[in-house]
């Protein structure tokens, strides 16, 4: 890249109070500091004190776009307020390009009683555009944010999607060298998402982006490279897949396994294993998976039912494996252990990582011997991250490729 | 052209890439005419916004100073307030020196709050904060515009003229002044300790007690003793006599309390750079 970057952090660092007080008393104290020019004791912590952030270090360049990604409480947002400039240092430096256009909650400094139109004025000025700029853009905005007539009423009577788009097609006016984007594709119908990814695709080749999200969709799509946070900490900076599937791993400490149900059988064990017969925990996306379970019974039951449910981070129930849907018929013995393969074809769950539950029912399903939560979890890897939950992947063929004018002719 | 950067560190921002001082003064005066436009973009917006889904809508503005004068009007006329020898009609006396009071008073309170009201539009957007300030402070000085008025009317139905009405308008550049100097400190303190906001209107009452504007202070009392270090009692009293009387006693004072105005303004102005990252962080 022959371009400096637009972007340079070196060694951040960003500490917070736990309590009010402490905010308040150490508010007050860093302040006289600064008032009597002072340097800060950035370095050290105080008590009631953590590090939201520390030793953060990247660059980005013009055409390059950082995806941030981590659980609750990594730091992305105050990595993006630091950027941002909204709030300073305790340690390290950022080095940025002067025109920053920041995606955050647009709509913040909307006035609700006053109109659109105002409130287009209001809000370009406050974004750093002159009077006169806005004056050009407006039918651009107008034009974007499309809530045609409701552009003459207050804003307060808006849609909450109308509001974000009016904010967005603001904030997209301001022609950035870099653009901050925190979950703002989360909001709004199909038709604005995919209006908000042709803006920011545009935008893409001539700033530096960065981009918190936790749709690991829109990270897969949009990013150059990603940085994962944890506890404040970077603990990976790559590629988009394999950052994906750090971040993933770090949710497998966090899961609790729990038990419930009789009890007179119960799942012993459970394992996943790939075509080859390994036990593993990751797989490729369309791989074959088998999952195999060892149940142990204290009383004879017929016909039982072997449950098998996929859940995903966002603990969304997505794909189910059930013995008697399958139509196999397991009859357990007393005091008496059982090895059962299920085997899946193709596993074809969107890439991500996912709990496995596991269940003994009775027959008619309403009986619950044993019912494991989080028994188990599994990665699927791909090289990218689809928008759906299930990723078939189909046979494709192109059938015919009629010319322009015989398309035209018909 | 070299890339404008910035670079934020723990001891704050630094603007680089601006090449010779040609270059910086355009930036600055750029930032300058940005920033007097988002006052303006700020202050309209709060002001218009103010009156909007209310029947009387603007008329508001006129009503509670001119309920004022009706409670003045009313007690003079019971002969409730007889309070000393003050050469003119006393509502005139008192809704000249209210005016002045109403453009300190509005001014700071609205400056003391204007943060902790913008909190979410400060934690997300990074704008020229001290803009916040000034249009808060620019609402003081409506009401000052709007009570003039008002005060016009009075002197008309009591027969006085008010004298060296341009020369005590320009007087009241100090209290402007000073009451920016307030305002900026009061921003940041009271957004760091809210207790500041919910005694200010105590405070504001007291001090309009303690500071000879509804009345003249007997020469040699305490009050008066208290009042020859209160700067306000300057800022306001000197104008006043201009309307009132054409000529002031008290040049050397109004001067000296028009340079301390100056010099707080400065002081509140540092304070409000330096601090206002960090008030940011905790609202």
């Amino acid at each position: 890249m022959s371009e400096e970057p637009l972007i340079s952090v070196e060694r951040l660092g960003k500490k917070f109070g736990k309590s009010l007080k402490h905010n308040m008393l150490y508010g007050v104290a860093d302040l006289t500091r600064d008032f009597l020019g002072q340097s800060r004791r950035g370095a050290t912590l105080r008590e009631g004190e953590f590090w939201s952030l520390e030793d953060i270090n990247f660059q980005v360049g013009r055409g390059e776009c950082l995806g941030i990604i981590g659980p609750n409480g990594a730091g992305k947002s105050t990595l993006l307020k630091l950027l941002n400039g909204i709030i300073a240092p305790d340690q390290g430096r950022v080095e940025i390009a002067h025109r920053v256009g920041a995606l955050i909650e647009v709509g913040a400094g909307f006035h609700p009683m006053l109109t659109g139109r105002e409130n287009i004025f209001v809000n370009g000025a406050i974004l750093g555009m002159s009077k006169e700029e806005i004056g050009k853009k407006f039918d651009a905005i107008v034009d974007f944010a499309d809530i045609g007539a409701f552009i003459d009423s207050p804003v307060k009577h808006y849609s909450s999607g109308m509001y974000v788009r009016l904010g967005f097609a603001i904030a997209a006016q301001v022609e950035p060298d870099v653009l901050l984007i925190d979950e703002v594709l989360a909001v709004g119908d199909a038709g604005f998402r995919s209006k908000c990814y042709n803006c920011i695709g545009h935008l893409a080749s001539r700033c530096a982006i960065v981009f918190v999200s936790h749709a690991m969709a829109a990270i897969s799509r949009l990013s150059t490279r990603v940085l994962v946070l944890d506890h404040g900490r970077a603990v990976f900076h790559g590629q988009p897949p394999e950052a994906i599937s750090c971040y993933h791993r770090l949710f497998d400490a966090r899961v609790q396994p729990s038990r419930q149900g009789l009890g007179t059988a119960r799942i012993h064990s459970v394992e996943f294993i790939d075509a080859s017969g390994r036990k593993v925990r990751s797989i490729r996306q369309g791989q074959p998976l088998g999952v195999r379970l060892a149940v142990y019974s204290q009383v004879a039951i017929t016909n039982v039912c072997l449950d098998l449910v996929f859940v995903s981070l966002a603990d969304e129930v997505v794909a189910e494996c059930n013995s008697q849907l399958s139509g196999m018929s397991i009859d357990l013995m007393a005091n008496r252990e059982i090895q059962v393969l299920a085997l899946i074809d193709s596993f074809s769950l969107n890439a991500g990582d996912y709990r496995l539950s596991a269940l003994v029912l009775s027959a008619d399903m309403v009986t619950h011997y044993d019912w494991q939560k989080d028994v188990a979890s599994l990665e699927v890897c791909a090289d990218r991250v689809g928008v759906a939950g299930q990723q078939y992947r189909a046979q494709w063929t192109i059938e015919e490729r009629a010319s322009m004018d015989s398309k035209e002719a018909r | 052209m070299t890339l404008r950067k910035v670079i934020y560190t723990p001891d704050g921002a630094l603007v680089t890439g601006e090449g010779g001082r040609l270059d910086r003064l355009r930036s600055v005066s750029e930032r300058f005419a940005r920033t007097s436009e988002l006052v303006w973009c700020l202050f309209i917006r709060d002001f218009s916004g103010r009156y909007r889904q209310s029947i009387l809508g603007i008329a508001w503005a006129l009503i509670l100073p001119l309920a004022t004068v009706g409670v003045f009007l009313l007690m003079n006329r019971s002969g409730l307030v007889t309070l000393g020898e003050v050469g003119v009609p006393y509502p005139v006396y008192a809704m000249t020196g209210l005016t002045y009071w109403t453009l300190f008073a509005t001014g700071v309170s609205a400056c003391a709050s204007c943060l902790i009201n913008a909190s979410s539009m400060l934690a997300k957007i990074n704008f020229t904060r001290s803009a916040l300030v000034f249009s808060a402070a620019a609402q003081g000085g409506v009401e000052f515009l709007i009570r003039g008025l008002l005060t016009g009317a009075v002197f008309v139905s009591f027969g006085s003229t008010p004298h060296s009405l341009a020369l005590a308008l320009l007087c009241t550049l100090p209290l402007f002044l000073f009451t920016l100097a307030v305002g900026f400190i009061l921003a940041i303190v009271g957004s760091l300790l809210r207790d500041i906001i919910n005694a200010l209107g105590t405070l504001l009452a007291g001090l309009l007690i303690l500071t000879p504007i509804l009345y003249p202070v007997a020469a040699g009392s305490p009050l008066a003793t208290l009042n020859t270090y209160n700067p306000i009692n300057y800022l306001i009293g000197f104008p006043r006599e201009l309307i009132l009387y054409g000529t002031a006693s008290m040049l050397a004072a109004f001067l000296a309390s028009a340079t301390f105005s100056v010099l707080l303004l400065l002081v509140g102005w540092r304070l409000f750079c330096v601090a206002q990252t960090r008030v940011v962080e905790r609202i």
